[in-house]
């Protein structure tokens, strides 16, 4: 143990550790915009469900897939080219939340489309879809939150 | 449980930085950390070096299409090392009675 540091340059220096580790803790998290782009590419999708028309299929599946790989690119682009998160970080507590919160996505999703649908509703899956991607933007920002609580707790010195 | 080990090497105010983030990373491109710690190439070049011959670094280099990419991540002692220096200072803080509060 070094005698001469002082307790206050131990907690600066801790506070040092935090302050990295947060830097990048947060460029592993996928930005707010990723969640609405997703949602409204479901509600694209649906449309070309309900709609039913090749033409529909023929434009709405292609802006989709075109769409997901892009976002999905530029989301987790950082992740690749400057720094990847150590694994250690998101445990199994933050594939739970990540699993949950898809779980809660597709069904409320699915669970609207199915019920309008025996309704009689027109478009049921644009409107489940669209309820599904509102959950996705407004809950997006949620999960990140939580997954970046996560990740800071199981950062080196926090957890053994 | 960590066994609690103030590290001089690790301790300086740079390094302190490089390793905080590369304990963060499975790996870190040199430019973000150049850019994070706000360092001049030599000295990021130099402190990676340091480190890389106290075993704590390895320095890979590769290319990404044309461009020539060097990146660093921490060995197991490197982490293990990382480790034992933030318990050190935890312990310093708590034996003085304050609280670890981050800014």
């Amino acid at each position: 143990m070094n005698s001469e540091l002082y307790p206050g340059e131990a907690a600066d220096a801790l506070a040092e550790i935090h302050k990295r580790q947060q830097q990048v803790i947060d460029r592993a998290l996928v930005p707010a915009w990723y969640w609405w782009v997703v949602g409204a590419l479901m509600v694209v999708l649906a449309i070309g469900v309900d709609t039913r028309t090749h033409l529909a299929l023929g434009i709405t599946i292609p802006v989709f897939v075109v769409g997901m790989l892009a976002a999905t690119g530029a989301a987790v682009r950082s992740q690749f080219l400057y720094a990847r998160v150590h694994d250690r970080l998101l445990d199994g507590t933050a594939v739970i939340a990540i699993l949950g919160f898809v779980a809660l996505i597709v069904g409320c999703s699915l669970g609207i489309a199915f019920g309008l649908r025996a309704a009689g509703v027109s478009y049921p899956a644009t409107i489940g879809c669209g309820v599904g991607g509102l959950v996705m933007g407004l809950g997006g920002p949620v999960l990140n939150r939580q997954l970046r609580r996560i990740m800071l707790g199981n950062r080196a010195g926090i957890k053994s | 449980m960590t066994v609690a080990r103030f590290d001089e090497l690790i301790h300086a105010p740079t390094r302190l930085s490089i390793v905080s983030l590369l304990a963060a990373s499975e790996w870190a491109e040199f430019q973000f950390i150049r850019d994070s710690v706000g360092l001049s190439d030599s000295a990021l070049s130099k402190q990676l070096a340091t480190l890389e011959q106290a075993g704590y670094v390895e320095i890979g280099r590769g290319f990404v299409g044309k461009r020539p990419r060097t990146s660093a991540r921490l060995t197991k002692a490197g982490r293990a090392a990382f480790e034992q220096h933030v318990a050190a200072l935890q312990e310093m803080v708590v034996r003085s009675g304050s609280t670890i509060l981050p800014r």
